[in-house]
């Protein structure tokens, strides 16, 4: 067998444990977690257009002639009887306005569904002052939460932690099961053992991870509005499904060289885990160079569209979540894939210095 | 260095400020070699050693010309059954030796054959298809030999091969390791008993506290072993009518009951004679569920054996 083949066939023989692992059996929540979101925001709008569009529909022309300083019988008379409809009294202070205390605010909320928005409008006194339209189902919005997510929680947590579970499994795993002297009593060079595991880690968290990154761009695209879907899938729709799944993938193969690497030099997982976090983390803050070693700065080079970051945010967090100065695309696959054959290199050399010791693990 | 032999140049391994062995100059030639010493004397950091499991802080280590840093070539050639008992997590006694084929480069088919016939001839074929987690300590040190000796290696390393083998498969097991000890091969065991493996070995090497204290033929230590009676803990159901079957036998001397009713403890002047009672006793339809050699004397042995020098 030639060293290629070697690679598949461990790779084949670790696949099933890797998929089935009860000790990383966590990873697929970490990779289903957005669709859930997604699924079960779409699910909420779908469930609230039934509800709301079964017998209070009111023409989006109607709604658009509300205006503020309307009354709230005058509004009831142009759009009817509203979705929802409450009123409340507000007792004022005392301090704020002594002689008032007899004559309580009273404020009306009403909400109208025109099948696609919902508005909520707010009287005092009987008079409209303020109208909130919202689309039940906003795509823009709902782009920009789905990138918030995906580099935010993603790539910074899921695929971090789910290769975490599965690579530094792949040999501290079987240090703790007492089976690794299995693999390294077959005639196979140990680098060659090391890629063939890489290998199986890698195919198991990139169909994981791609395959979530795809489920949950799709359960965030598909209950959209059908004609705006239809323009977003002829024009940069594909291109960013595609950037979406490759950087998911391209995480599996940076975090799970260096996730493997770690197993075979340190026996703690928490360790390398907290300091990879803190690296990442502060790398928007590191000198260019330094910003070159990290996984992250190259991810979100390949992210197809910006977080967004709310000016609201305290400063400290937007340092944080704010993406490095992002690298050209065939750079950031290129940058991505030299630093995961530095790190496979040092982790070979690793391996080559293995010894069974179980007794101290 | 030889192309035949196993060789131990210089050879120590420290596990920090542990000593594992320490300037250790060996040549084994083929045949059964018995690696004795005490539990914890080095053992099988020998046999790691030698299998490249663990590598020497110095010395220089050959097994037929090979170097345990190319396992690549070496385990071609080597089989080794450790004492660990993990194989790979939830795999069944066929998948852990069919499995090691196909690192062997067996095709599938061919790998499905040879790991049938090996576990026949270990005589698991009916618990083939359990899980080897579920399996006894006898079926684990059998399916390990099974997927030692799967790919006929002509180098095989056995860690406490016989530790809790019943007379018969012990017999079985003997027997095989004669066969390859017979045809040019190595087999390298270790026990911490010498009465345990003196019938069978062509060589014995004694080891304690990390060094080679005592090596040689058997033939020359074989005299002296048998002036030393030994004890046996045998782990069977009816003890009393194995007890009145031993007790016929001339070579007997003593039987008491084993603390916390775990068996017969059996003293014999003729260990040879003692394995040949036992399986006539197995044959005849009793139960033995295992022997295990408990030779207190053992200290003393090698205190005679080698003036003293633990």
């Amino acid at each position: 067998m030639n060293p290629g083949q070697q690679i598949w066939t461990i790779a084949r023989l670790e696949l099933g444990r890797v998929f089935f692992s009860r000790r990383s059996f966590w990873v697929y929540l970490l990779a289903i977690f957005p669709s859930v979101i997604f699924i079960g925001h779409a699910v909420d709008a779908s469930f609230k257009a039934r509800r709301w569009g079964s017998d209070r529909k009111v023409s989006a022309e109607a709604l658009n002639r509300v205006q503020s300083g309307m009354t709230d019988e005058q509004v009831l008379q142009l759009a009817g009887k509203p979705v929802t409809d409450t009123t409340r009294k507000r007792r004022p202070r005392r301090d704020d306005d002594p002689a008032a205390e007899k004559q309580p605010d009273v404020r009306r909320y009403m909400m109208y569904f025109d099948g696609k928005r919902r508005v909520d409008l707010r009287f005092e006194d009987g008079l409209l002052v303020s109208r909130n339209m919202r689309d039940l189902l906003n795509f823009e919005e709902d782009r920009k939460v789905y990138a918030g997510m995906f580099q935010f929680f993603y790539l910074r947590l899921g695929i971090f932690f789910g290769c975490l579970g599965i690579f530094i499994n792949l040999f501290r795993g079987e240090m703790l099961d007492r089976s690794l002297h299995f693999w390294f009593l077959a005639p196979v060079k140990r680098e060659v053992l090391l890629l063939g595991k890489y290998l199986a880690g890698l195919i198991a968290a990139a169909l994981i991870f791609g395959t979530g990154a795809l489920f949950s761009f799709l359960a965030m695209v598909l209950p959209q509005d059908g004609a705006e879907v239809q323009t977003f899938w002829q024009t940069i729709g594909p291109e960013q499904a595609f950037w979406y799944v490759a950087a998911a993938m391209l995480g599996c193969v940076g975090y799970g060289s260096i996730f493997l690497a770690a197993g075979l030099l340190l026996r703690n997982p928490i360790i390398p885990a907290i300091v990879m976090l803190v690296w990442e983390s502060i790398n928007g803050f590191l000198p260019d160079v330094m910003q070159k070693l990290s996984v992250l700065h190259y991810l979100q080079s390949l992210c197809p569209a910006p977080p967004p970051l709310p000016n609201d945010m305290p400063a400290i967090m937007k340092m944080l979540l704010a993406p490095a100065a992002p690298s050209s695309v065939p750079l950031a696959v290129l940058g991505l894939l030299a630093l995961t054959v530095l790190v496979l290199f040092a982790a070979m050399q690793a391996v080559r210095r293995l010894e069974i010791n179980y007794g101290t693990e | 260095m030889s192309a035949t032999e196993i060789v131990f140049d210089n050879v120590s391994k420290f596990y920090g400020d542990v000593l594992g062995v320490n300037r250790v100059d060996l040549h084994i030639p083929p045949g059964i070699t018995s690696l004795v010493g005490p539990n914890g004397s080095g053992k099988t950091t020998l046999m790691n050693l030698m299998t490249g499991l663990v590598h020497p802080n110095s010395g220089v280590i050959q097994v037929r010309g090979l170097s345990p840093f190319a396992p690549e070539k070496l385990m071609k050639i080597m089989g080794y059954a450790t004492q660990y008992d993990s194989g790979p997590r939830g795999a069944t006694g066929f998948d852990f030796v069919s499995t090691g084929l196909l690192l062997h480069g067996f095709t599938k088919a061919d790998a499905q054959r040879r790991a049938w016939q090996t576990i026949e001839r270990v005589g698991l074929t009916s618990a083939a298809k359990r899980k080897v987690a579920g399996y006894s300590k006898g079926m684990r040190q059998r399916i390990r030999l099974a997927q030692a000796i799967a790919h006929d290696p002509e180098v095989l390393i056995l860690d406490e091969p016989l530790n809790g083998l019943d007379p018969l498969v012990r017999a079985e097991t003997i027997a095989l390791f004669r066969d390859y000890g017979a045809s040019g091969r190595h087999v390298v065991l270790s026990s911490h008993v010498l009465q345990e493996v003196d019938v069978f070995s062509d060589q014995v090497i004694l080891i304690a506290n990390g060094m080679i204290v005592a090596e040689g033929q058997i033939k020359s230590v074989r005299d002296e072993i048998h002036e030393h009676p030994s004890q046996f803990l045998l782990h069977c159901k009816d003890a009393s009518r194995v007890a009145s079957l031993l007790f016929a036998e001339a070579h007997i001397s003593e039987i008491k009951l084993a603390p916390e009713g775990q068996g017969l403890l059996v003293l014999t002047r003729n260990r040879e004679a003692f394995w040949a009672a036992l399986e006539r006793i197995a044959l005849s339809g009793i139960d033995i569920d295992g022997v295990i050699p408990t030779d207190e004397n053992v200290d003393a042995l090698y205190e005679y054996l080698i003036g003293g020098g633990r």
